[in-house]
């Protein structure tokens, strides 16, 4: 299983902040299914960390993943 | 070494002044420095559409915010001469009025304590994985965006 898990306000997109999926390849992959689930996130600005390493380009998933989708960033 | 450990920086609630005045007092030992640098974030009670911001609620990706800030650290140390350097923010919500961010330089002379607490602030701002949630007085909230 993958932990996939939103933040800020992809946490109103989504209305969860944590789902587990079934394995999946790669963050392209991935991020295709959540949109698929997820309509909103289509139109949303995000970034994408596999196990706390920030990913630009797709990205092999194995098995116990913990993934973020995360908007821009407004602390402090 | 202090430069590489992974260090806790959130604090659930508010960073209370009294927290701000012992950590200053913890430095009258360290007798090498001769410049302190402080910044201290406060929630402020904007007015968006007739609306005014009561309080912020911070949330965080914490795992990759600690890595993130050792990271920052380690930069910041391999490029100032910093004696210590000291960075706490807050989770949850915050009221207006109530201090979010501390972020606290101390070097041998003061600009280098000054310019690395103006570039931490400035990375802690634009890289933490953290978000803030605008929560509006009576009810409403909107989504922090950084300048």
């Amino acid at each position: 299983m993958i932990e996939v898990m939103f933040f800020g306000q992809l946490t109103d997109s989504t209305g969860v902040s944590s789902v587990m999926v079934e394995e999946v390849a790669n963050t392209d992959m991935l991020i295709d299914m959540m949109k698929m689930r997820y309509p909103s996130l289509a139109s949303s600005k995000y970034m994408v960390a596999v196990n706390n390493t920030m990913v630009t380009e797709n990205t092999i998933i194995t098995p116990g993943s913990k993934v973020a989708f995360m908007p821009p960033f407004s602390g402090g | 070494m202090e430069t590489k450990k992974v260090k806790n920086i959130f604090t659930e609630g508010p960073v209370e002044a009294t927290f701000i005045a012992d950590s200053i007092a913890k430095h009258a030992t360290k007798t090498s420095i001769g410049g302190h640098s402080i910044f201290l974030g406060q929630v402020r009670a904007d007015m968006i559409d007739d609306k005014q911001v009561d309080a912020i609620e911070y949330t965080s990706h914490v795992d990759l915010a600690l890595e993130t800030m050792s990271k920052i650290r380690e930069d910041i140390f391999a490029k100032y001469a910093l004696t210590c350097m000291h960075v706490h923010h807050s989770l949850g919500v915050i009221k207006a009025g109530e201090i979010c961010l501390f972020v606290f330089t101390s070097s041998k002379h003061r600009k280098v304590a000054i310019d690395a607490c103006t570039e931490c602030v400035e990375r802690i701002k634009a890289e933490l994985p953290v978000w803030g949630k605008e929560i509006f007085e009576g009810e409403g909230y909107q989504w922090k965006i950084n300048k």
